[in-house]
């Protein structure tokens, strides 16, 4: 008798247990949003296309930002998952205007119903606006049209941004902090993005340099051990690992070289938790 | 086995001859020191009972003044209170130390609380000393074990309740010591309680200088139920707490803001439950320890810390002695314990987020073994005695956040499982009545500890260097023997010891200049490593001499060199030392004087930050005497330590702390009841 209610109260456990789980796998399916921010949203008139643009930020920095678009077709409200998109990010001045670098998405299909992209905001929205036009070919209508969404970029706190301008060859490099994003006590991925600007509408990646990056704690005056040094692993991106033995303020010194030629050693990004 | 069985039979019978003569067995490589005056006297222990004063320099002494005395123990210093015992200069993990069987782990990541600290002698009936051959009975170690055995209390049926009241008085730390003890028995019930309260200001060191931050204020509290289940069964139920707080450690850069120590047990005593069982007793314990340092009272602090640290043990065991035949005996043990630690240091800097980091990353270690000493006295010449004990023992991290921070040191999977073992061999040989030889062979591993293991930029304030633990550490290894003489006369009995350690895969700090300091100042930072070897050679040798009924002398020596596979010298040996003591007891007056003499250490480790230490002579001269305060037994003692106020430090005293000066100390106590 006893052995029967065990059985059973195990049995009626276990299947709300996988209920539970498989309620929440549906979640997270119907909306690969949850958590992000809504940083704007339009219609790309031509296209007959609705235009979500997302963030796991709650606002657009200057630096690398992370974009997540989700299209919609604006009759029949479904997603729209084959399409092909340009961003155009633009900076006005007013006397003038520049460009900044972007990263379109990689693929026509989505990932997870989202189209990834990035755009590197290189100055805060102030002494000018930031504009980011979207050209979006819906291959599933076939249509084609653009919109242009207004972008608030402000200044975080602490700076995920840097540029230098190089001492072998003059240009100006911008450099942003993508990883670590939620920095924690142990090994930390670290991830850079550097845009060399060749013109005001001409950003693009650079694969030229080597970094050597090392941490410290500005305030006690010691390091970590077992850092690995960003190297470069396509389109602009450096990757490599920063350990953090505490919390607190860390800096992350950086060298820039161009071969044997230094390019920049004044660098540093702070990070805090 | 059979091998080295034979190898030694051999040497003992060369190194003694093959004289012969009748003889009892005895216990050689246990030293028991008896703490209080015994109760229900069942056995001759008068050596023992002559050892008492010498012991207890004086009734207020605490368990470090104690074990200080034995020729066996060194103690490293850090601060008045808070000595790590060390014996044959192997200390931490390389020993034992336990309470009445009991694992107790400090809950300090720099090691300013071993467990003795944390129990007070008015609690204790005796301390148990094992050296290295046959120190591993109760826990793989290769130097030994030290227990403490708390007080039983005798079941009878007064139904009166008896006690003492003792009061103390010390000049150097103007230093009030406060005890009472109370018991009560009534039939198959005893319950025995004490508390005891110290307060020490800082100390005046020789010359008259004051030592700042050497203060300890601390109450330790303890209860001892028992119940007579049946002639034959004991149940007996033990609580004792301490807490410490203000202590200071002026050779470190931190002090103590509280120290709290929880430490209970129940336990099932058996009196010949069998036939052939003699003893038998089961118990299971838990005890925590709570510890938080401070440094709010420094000046020029750069950077204000706090740093808690917690420690967690439960455990049981089962231990009893069999009689096998008239000639064997058989103590065995089995027993499991775990043991939890985590501290963390958390720094402030004005305007930014603390900076918090473990230091020892949680973590637990299970430690499961079982254990044997058998005893044959072959004939009325010889006696054989082995020692074996195996131990499972794992090691984890237990926290995601712990696993991040070893991660740090490269190492993805610090977990560990070892199988431990240690044996050892003994023949002890009577060459007349009045001389006896024995001699150990031992081959015994230990475990590096969490520190060694798991430990996360601890400070060393002794070389400066960070610490950095290393999981892949191997267990550490040792081949050991040890030829020991005892002279038994009717007026006279000499001891001497002589011993020899070799151990593999020594563990030690070295330099990694890969790693940056942590701490602000420090040298760099060490790595645990395991040096190929390193070797301890040492002799002790003790002396009772009673000329005429009211006059004893005893005295003790004892010398120890060790060095690593490079030749260097150990750190924290000691050097030559003797302490001699003559008493004169008449009626109920009592005079003593004693001399300390430690020669100058100059084979010093300067790896380890050590510099040399001259040596010093001190004198002491203690004296007391009985008698009847309205009706109750009274006993006052008083006496002057380091008579010549010599200003010194042993070498063992971290930053050279000076000792305490002239010492002036009275002590009164009432027994009632």
């Amino acid at each position: 008798m006893k052995k029967t209610a065990c059985i059973l109260l195990s049995l009626s456990v276990l299947s709300v247990c996988f209920l539970l789980t498989a309620c929440s796998k549906d979640n997270a399916d119907n909306n690969p949003t949850t958590g992000m921010t809504r940083i704007s949203e339009g219609y790309a008139a031509g296209a007959a296309t609705k235009v979500e643009i997302y963030s796991k930020q709650s606002l657009v920095n200057t630096g690398y930002n992370k974009f997540y678009i989700a299209l919609y077709d604006s009759v029949s409200g479904n997603r729209v998952e084959e399409a092909h998109i340009h961003l155009t990010p633009v900076m006005d001045m007013g006397m003038m205007q520049h460009n900044a670098p972007f990263e379109n998405p990689v693929s026509e299909t989505a990932s997870g119903h989202l189209f990834p992209c990035s755009v590197t905001f290189v100055m805060p929205s102030g002494s000018g606006n930031w504009t980011l036009e979207i050209e979006v070919h819906n291959h599933v209508t076939g249509k084609e049209g653009t919109l242009v969404l207004p972008i608030t970029v402000t200044d975080p706190v602490i700076p995920r941004q840097q540029s230098f301008t190089a001492s072998h060859n003059g240009a100006k490099y911008f450099i942003s902090l993508i990883e670590p994003s939620s920095p924690r006590v142990g090994i930390n991925d670290l991830e850079l993005a550097i845009y060399k600007k060749e013109s005001m509408d001409n950003w693009p990646a650079d694969s030229s340099l080597t970094i050597t990056m090392i941490p410290e704690m500005p305030s006690m005056g010691h390091s970590s051990p077992n850092n690995v040094n960003p190297v470069h692993t396509g389109n602009g991106h450096y990757r490599g690992k920063v350990n953090f033995t505490m919390t607190g303020l860390w800096r992350l010194n950086l060298d820039f070289m161009s071969g044997t030629s230094v390019a920049d050693t004044t660098q540093s990004f702070d990070v805090q938790f | 086995m059979k091998y080295s069985f034979l190898f030694l039979l051999l040497l003992a019978g060369l190194l003694t001859g093959a004289q012969s003569s009748s003889s009892m067995l005895s216990d050689d490589s246990t030293r028991s020191i008896e703490l209080r005056e015994i109760q229900v006297s069942t056995t001759a222990r008068s050596d023992r009972q002559r050892m008492i004063q010498f012991y207890r320099g004086n009734q207020s002494a605490g368990i470090e003044d104690i074990l200080a005395r034995l020729p066996e123990i060194t103690l490293i210093r850090r601060g008045t209170y808070g000595m790590e015992p060390a014996i044959r200069s192997l200390s931490g993990g390389q020993i034992n130390v336990l309470l009445d069987g009991m694992r107790i782990h400090g809950a300090c990541t720099d090691k300013m609380d071993p467990a003795t600290i944390y129990i007070e002698p008015v609690n204790l009936d005796e301390v148990q000393l094992q050296t290295g051959t046959q120190g591993f009975l109760y826990g793989a170690s290769i130097g030994g074990t030290v227990n403490l055995k708390t007080a039983t209390v005798p079941c009878h049926n007064t139904r009166k309740i008896n006690g003492s009241v003792s009061s103390g008085y010390q000049s150097a730390a103007k230093s009030f010591y406060e005890s009472l003890q109370l018991r009560y028995s009534s039939g198959k019930f005893a319950i025995h309680s004490s508390v005891t309260w110290r307060n020490s200001e800082a100390y005046r060191s020789g010359g008259g200088q004051r030592i700042p931050f050497s203060q300890y204020q601390k109450v330790n509290y303890s209860t001892t139920a028992s119940y007579q289940l049946n002639e034959r069964t004991l149940l007996k139920a033990d609580y004792i707490g301490d807490h410490g707080w203000n202590i200071g450690y002026p050779a470190l850069p931190m002090d103590v803001g509280y120290a709290v120590a929880r430490i209970g047990s129940l336990s099932l005593q058996q009196n010949k439950p069998g036939q052939r069982m003699y003893q038998w007793t089961t118990k299971i314990y838990a005890n925590q320890v709570r510890h938080y340092m401070d440094d709010t009272h420094r000046p020029n602090v750069p950077m204000h810390m706090d740093m808690p640290g917690r420690s967690l043990t439960w455990g049981l065991y089962t231990e009893g002695l069999m009689k096998l035949t008239r000639q064997q005996q058989v103590r065995v043990i089995a027993d499991f314990s775990s043991t939890r630690l985590k501290a963390s240091m958390t720094m402030y800097e004005n305007g930014q987020p603390p900076m918090y980091m473990l230091t020892w990353p949680d973590n637990r270690k299970d430690q499961g073994g079982i254990g044997m000493n058998w005893k044959w006295r072959a004939d009325s010449n010889w006696t054989l005695q082995s020692v074996i004990r195996m131990d499972l023992i794992s090691t984890a991290l237990t926290s995601q956040e712990a696993k991040e921070h070893i991660r740090i040191l490269g190492v993805n999977n610090a977990g560990r499982l070892e199988l431990l073992k240690n044996i050892s061999v003994t023949a002890v040989r009577k060459l007349y009545p009045w001389l006896q030889s024995s001699l150990s062979l031992a081959y015994a591993e230990r475990m590096p500890t969490a520190t060694e293991l798991y430990g996360f930029y601890l400070f060393n304030a002794q070389d400066g260097y960070d610490y950095l633990g290393n999981p892949k550490l191997a267990p550490e290894r040792s081949l050991q023997g040890e030829w020991s003489l005892q002279v038994q006369g009717k007026k006279i009995r000499i001891k001497t010891s002589l011993f020899y350690q070799h151990i593999r895969d020594f563990i030690s700090g070295s330099i990694d200049p890969s790693f940056s300091t942590m701490t602000i100042g420090a040298h760099g930072v060490k790595k645990f490593s395991a040096l190929p070897d390193a070797h301890l050679t040492g002799v002790e040798a003790s002396l009772l001499f009673k000329p005429v009924a009211a006059l004893d002398f005893i005295s003790t020596l004892r010398y120890t060199r060790g060095e690593d596979h490079s030749g260097d010298p150990l750190p924290m040996i000691a050097p030559l030392k003797s302490t001699s003591t003559i008493r004169y007891q008449f009626s109920r007056f009592f005079l003593q004087a004693e001399t300390e003499a430690a020669t100058a250490q100059k084979k010093i480790s300067n790896k380890y930050g050590e510099d040399k230490t001259p040596g010093y002579l001190l004198l002491h001269v203690r004296s007391g005497f009985s008698f009847q305060l309205a009706g109750k037994k009274t006993d006052l003692q008083y006496g002057i330590e380091n008579l010549l106020d010599k200003n010194y430090h042993e070498h063992l005293d971290w930053g050279n702390v000076k000792r305490p000066g002239r010492n002036v100390y009275v002590l009164l106590r009432v027994k009632f009841g």
